[in-house]
């Protein structure tokens, strides 16, 4: 029997992929296509006061010029979805303003350059911390304009309780969110050692190497058509329907495969797109460049984090109180300050704690999601004062953790309770590693430094269809879109719970005219949620692969198996059937079997959070203070690996990112608001040189509701390794730093201010 | 003015017409239809449109069009005939040198250009000669890893 579960395999979309016969969203060929530019603001924040689009007009090739009042939108909100082009107000720069579409490019970009806005500068609020004083300057005026459907998708925490402000606070602090239990003074004043800092996390891109990008059309039939890279299908006809006015079925939106989104391709490319080829009544392409992309998209929020903690003598955690400001930028919708307040409690218990949480209107962007949002900043401040905790306490930072790590049914600071998680298990993995057993061994200038990050999963229901052919190949048809290797993992679970060899699964990933419904990909919860539903998929069409073989046989259901695609007889093998023959019998005119065919649904309750826990190495250069990692390893619980290979890839690839946090990512904006960082010149991703071998231990502690245990990991790995870096600069130098990244400003600075 | 170009493009000889500021990227995918090229950055940082040109591995956003007349151009599609694979592309579905696959084939030509000039590299050979290709996605080390197994076929 071919072994399916806990085996490497192949990506089953690799041979495509490698030959570059994959079509992302800027592939296609459309007839008639048109190609759009955008005009971008140049200013933060300011009123429209005349757009000049004559010269534009003019360009050869050029077909329209659009502009807010040109594009058929229903609704005065004012989120980005249902206003794609600004009507009166811009509240930063890079917000689009009109949309040129042209019969090429590069006609569309000429005539873009020459559309003359006239914009009345207002008042910039681009600090976050000012941005909330009584009195300060608003971000944008005041309106109604929440709206959409966003926030639900990224995780599967609560947002807390709206808070009573105890200081006056300007109406830029749209969020926030209070979380408390117990007596937090009682708590420090009873501790052995209380700790406290204030920590910086910027603005940082979420860096997929294929820009956003949407075409849009409408059929004969009046259908608008939108194909697009995107994170969710139905979400993104949803928003769609909301922005344009129109009944969700006359949407067809197909989620072309994905050049990377980590959180950030959520309906923001599509009404764009999607307006100019209503308007025009020809299909638009909208094909971000690199700088419209960064100026114009939804990065994740920058955070300060104030933040203090105690422990008894023993090590036993006592109070958290914490102070976390996110800046969301021009986003009045919703904020991450309800997300980033429960997770700075880590996956620790506390005896009290005090969070409070605000969500702050600045200019700059609006932001968006980035693999565990708000969580990486949250980690960096509990997870720095943990190991100054130990230190204060003459205890080991591992043990430190372990004394006070979650197991199921603790209740987190949210107030539900954990489910199965290892915690435990992973600390105590990584404890073994020989990394930190040699860390006191070190040369001059290296240290190594532990972190730990967790990620609570999501759950939205989901459902699946499994279809057998007369070949004896089976299709499973989902509307997942594949951000990570779902399809693959998805392969694997019909394969193994139907009986087939996996080479003889595909999946097909269906758009919302054809499938059945699946939430977002984000939040980690495709794997535990659709790949559930794909497994009730499977089991149901082998009941009706049994029934057939049943008659076929004269043998009961019960007394039948499948192995590698052939029906038996359990104990006498030569009694058989293959799934082709069975499907051949029942998919023919006349036939008296059912198709062998399943549709399964799944509506998780349950939760499966994942936790990391890693190892950083590095090496500081205290004359230039250029931080190197020098390796890295990272522990975590994956519930089952269905697919190990894939899964070290998430892990892998969550690390590599939290390198970037660590040491080199920062969306600057200069004093007017404007971005300083709009290309891969100015914004430095690690590359190949840049990010170390990284270790995988994958840890397994099988989630009781996801399927063979499986659980979704695409987040933890990246919470705690940029902490993991900033810990083991300290052990290298005695140098704590409070602001990410460590650029080699920073941490010369901080050498230096330690010696003199 | 559109002006006409003639080259050979994974072995068959092509005309193109062309604009003067037409980069070799844009003349491949949308007058050839080859879009295994693929756009990810505007400033030459990516690496993404990566193809061979004379057999090295050339950013082919940083060339106009007219500079590759008469020149020799293999792209992501030019590697194998269709259905096979070449072993570079072998190694990287082996390996799990991919996940989006959007950097993958600038990888696989820069790997290809690596490899004719230093058919046994070392790590940190690879990892010199892919700092011009950025992944967002794998943490490189399955892709180093590909390249090792693919230095490793073709010796």
């Amino acid at each position: 029997m071919t072994e399916v579960i806990g085996v490497p395999r192949p990506r089953i979309d690799a041979p495509e992929k490698v030959t570059g016969a994959t079509r992302y969203a800027a592939d296609g060929w459309v007839h008639g296509l048109l190609h759009a530019r955008l005009v971008l603001s140049t200013e933060a924040h300011a009123l429209i006061r005349a757009i000049d689009v004559e010269a534009a007009r003019a360009v050869p090739g050029v077909v329209a010029v659009l502009t807010a009042a040109d594009l058929p939108t229903a609704t005065d909100a004012s989120d980005r979805t249902a206003e794609p082009l600004a009507r009166e107000e811009v509240v930063f720069a890079g917000q689009p303003i009109a949309i040129v579409v042209a019969e090429t490019e590069a006609a569309a970009e000429d005539g873009a350059e020459l559309v003359a806005v006239e914009l009345e500068p207002l008042d910039v609020v681009v600090d976050v911390e000012a941005a909330m004083a009584p009195g300060a300057p608003l971000a944008r005026r005041p309106s109604e304009g929440a709206g959409g459907d966003l926030e639900s998708i990224h995780a599967g925490v609560d947002h807390g309780e709206e808070d009573e402000p105890a200081e006056p606070l300007s109406a830029n602090v749209l969020g926030r969110v209070r979380r408390s239990a117990g007596d937090v003074a009682a708590a420090f004043a009873a501790s052995a050692a209380v700790v406290e800092g204030t920590f910086r996390t910027p603005w940082v891109y979420q860096a997929y190497l294929e820009p956003q990008t949407a075409t849009a059309w409408q059929e004969p039939n009046g259908t608008l058509v939108v194909s697009t890279s995107t994170q969710g299908s139905f979400v993104t006809r949803s928003e769609l329907a909301r922005a344009f006015g129109l009944p969700e079925d006359r949407i067809r939106v197909v989620a072309e495969p994905l050049g990377g989104a980590f959180g950030g391709k959520f309906a923001l490319i599509e009404p764009l797109a999607a307006g100019a080829a209503l308007a025009l009544g020809r299909p638009v392409r909208l094909a971000l460049t690199r700088t419209e992309d960064f100026l114009s998209m939804n990065p994740v929020s920058a955070q300060v984090t104030h933040l203090r903690i105690g422990a008894l003598e023993d090590g036993t955690l006592t109070g958290l109180e914490a102070r976390m400001i996110v800046d969301r930028g021009a986003n009045a919708g919703w904020g991450l300050e309800g997300i980033t307040s429960s997770l700075v409690a880590g996956p620790y218990r506390w005896q009290a704690h005090d969070v409070v949480g605000y969500g702050v209107l600045t200019n700059r962007f609006t932001f968006g999601a980035y693999r565990g949002p708000g969580a990486p900043a949250a980690a960096f401040a509990l997870e720095t004062l943990l190991d100054e905790l130990a230190a204060a306490l003459g205890l080991d930072p591992i043990e430190l953790r372990l004394r006070n790590a979650v197991v199921e049914g603790d209740v987190a600071i949210s107030g539900t309770p954990y489910a199965t998680i290892g915690a435990v298990e992973v600390l105590e993995r990584i404890r073994e590693h020989p990394l930190w057993a040699a860390r006191h061994e070190l040369p001059e200038g290296e240290g190594v430094g532990i972190a730990v990050g967790h990620w609570p999963g999501g759950n939205e229901p989901a459902a699946a269809v499994c279809r057998v052919d007369k070949d004896g190949t089976m299709t499973i048809v989902t509307s997942a879109v594949d951000m990570s290797g779902v399809s693959t993992g998805f392969a694997a679970i019909a394969a193994a719970t139907f009986g087939l060899e996996p080479e003889k699964v595909r999946v097909v990933l269906a758009d919302t005219a054809s499938g059945p419904y699946a939430g977002a990909s984000g939040g980690s919860k495709v794997t535990y949620t659709v790949g559930t539903a794909v497994l009730r998929a499977a089991a149901a069409a082998r009941e009706k692969l049994l029934a057939a073989a049943s008659e076929e046989l004269e043998i009961a259901p019960d007394d039948l198996e499948v192995v590698d695609g052939v029906v038996r007889a359990v104990g006498a093998p030569d009694r058989s059937l293959t799934v082709a023959e069975i499907a051949s019998k029942a998919l023919r005119f006349g036939g008296r079997y059912e198709p062998i065919e399943g549709h399964g649904g799944s509506a998780q309750t349950s939760g499966a959070p994942s936790v990391a826990a890693h190892l950083a190495h590095v090496r500081v250069d205290r004359e230039t203070g250029e931080v190197v990692v020098l390796r890295h390893v990272v522990a975590q619980d994956v519930g089952r690996a269905l697919n190990p290979a894939l899964v070290e890839g998430q892990m892998r690839g969550g690390v590599a990112q939290g390198v970037g946090w660590a040491l080199y990512e920062e969306l600057a904006h200069d004093e007017h608001g404007r971005l300083l960082t709009t290309s891969f010149m100015e914004y430095a991703i690690p590359n190949a040189e840049r990010v170390p071998e990284i270790e995988t231990l994958i840890v397994e502690v099988p989630a009781p509701d996801g399927p063979f245990g499986a659980k979704g990991i695409g987040e933890a790995p990246v919470v705690g390794a940029p902490a993991a870096i900033v810990n083991a600069v300290a052990a290298a130098t005695g140098a704590r730093l409070r602001e990410l990244p460590m650029t080699p400003a920073r941490v010369w600075s901080a050498l230096h201010e330690q010696t003199r | 003015m559109p002006e006409r170009i003639q080259l050979v493009v994974n072995g068959e000889p092509r005309t193109l017409e062309v604009e003067p500021r037409t980069l070799l990227v844009h003349a491949l995918r949308d007058g050839l239809g080859l879009t295994g090229a693929h756009v990810g950055c505007d400033t030459s940082q990516c690496g993404a449109c990566t193809v061979l040109v004379e057999g090295r591995a050339v950013k082919s956003c940083t060339l106009l069009a007219l500079q590759a007349e008469g020149a020799e151009v293999t792209t992501i599609e030019g590697l194998a005939p269709a259905g096979e694979l070449h072993p570079v592309q072998q190694a990287f579905v082996e390996h799990h040198g991919l996940q989006c696959g959007f950097c993958t084939p600038g990888m696989i030509l820069t790997t290809l250009d690596l490899l004719s000039r230093d058919p046994d590299p070392d790590e940190a050979a690879i990892r010199h000669a892919l700092r011009g290709n950025l992944c967002r996605c794998t943490g490189y080390q399955p892709i180093v890893e590909s390249v090792r197994a693919a230095a490793e076929a073709l010796s």
